[in-house]
């Protein structure tokens, strides 16, 4: 009920589902690379000699973290364009 | 955002190409021609820089491959594991270039994985390559891990997975190329000279980090594949 009256009074619900996707979508996407973050400068900081490995893992591990925040970008668009 | 649709129809079938994206895709296959077969005319054991950079990036995912599979897996399974690094990669590079002085009637020419066909194709490319080869070395044991109670969640699980594996393998590379480049639309759109300038350098080092994403993650499901049970 609440729905139609705000879609009868001309707001664009689905720009408006756009920008919650996208908000919802990059809390997890940062939450995720922050806490790979986390591991990895744990892990440099009791062992110095596992740099090499660290970094590549780490960067493994954001591109994966981040891909969850990018569905919600492109499906983000879909909705706002 | 159509792409340039070019359809044929041959006897009544008739079947429709994304041309704009083939385009690109052909560009990216002349370019790593090219590169290989001037990599490859004067081998030595002095090596100059083309053949330092080639073999460099051969021995990363060999020794990759090698640190999950035993030796003679690795060798064997290396060729299409470095293709699709050495595609994806040129393929994500090509995008970044000026494309947007080409006007098109219909279309644009931008990368060739922004389009979700090619994503797709390679996803079910390695998912088919990594069933045939799991299935050919485990036999029945590859699909179904006996009557107890962890063989049937193991079975479950492994039954999800040969679906959400090329799923997340193909959206994730189309995603994060596509969403570049709506990025540099945006911020185009907003002030076309200074402000895209760092997110464009961003999006050469998403190119980059995803092509090697692609082929890491398509090396772990191989060698999950053919890894000798314990």
């Amino acid at each position: 009920m609440a729905v139609e009256q705000i879609a009868a009074q001309g707001v664009d619900l689905a720009k408006l589902g756009a920008g919650i996707a996208i908000g919802f979508g990059a809390i997890g996407g940062g939450l995720g690379i922050g806490i790979a973050t986390k591991g990895v400068v744990d892990s440099i900081a009791r062992q110095p000699a596992i740099k090499g490995f660290a970094f590549t893992t780490f960067l493994l591990g954001a591109a994966l973290a981040e891909a969850t925040a990018i569905y919600a970008f492109v499906i983000a668009f879909r909705l706002a364009g | 955002m159509e792409h340039w649709i070019y359809s044929i129809n041959i006897a009544g079938h008739s079947a429709a190409f994304n041309l704009d994206t083939l385009i690109t895709m052909w560009l990216t296959m002349l370019i790593l021609i090219i590169l290989a077969l001037c990599t490859t005319k004067n081998i030595s054991i002095i090596p100059g820089k083309l053949q330092v950079v080639g073999e460099s990036i051969i021995n990363y995912f060999v020794d990759t491959a090698k640190a999950n599979m035993s030796e003679k897996e690795a060798l064997k399974h290396s060729p299409i594991i470095l293709t699709l690094f050495f595609f994806i990669i040129t393929a994500n590079l090509v995008g970044q270039l000026p494309w947007h002085l080409l006007h098109l009637h219909q279309g644009e020419l931008a990368s060739p994985n922004n389009d979700i066909n090619m994503t797709a194709a390679m996803a079910i490319v390695v998912s088919v390559y990594y069933m045939y080869y799991g299935a050919r070395r485990k036999g029945m044991k590859f699909f179904f891990h006996g009557f107890s109670m962890e063989g049937i969640i193991l079975t479950l699980v492994d039954w999800l997975e040969f679906f959400i594996r090329p799923l997340t393998l193909a959206v994730r590379l189309f995603a994060n190329i596509l969403a570049g480049e709506l990025l540099i639309f945006t911020f185009v759109s907003l002030c076309a000279y200074v402000l895209p300038i760092p997110f464009m350098l961003f999006e050469i080092l998403v190119a980059i980090v995803q092509a090697m994403v692609f082929t890491l993650l398509s090396t772990i499901y191989i060698a999950t594949a053919v890894e000798e049970t314990h």
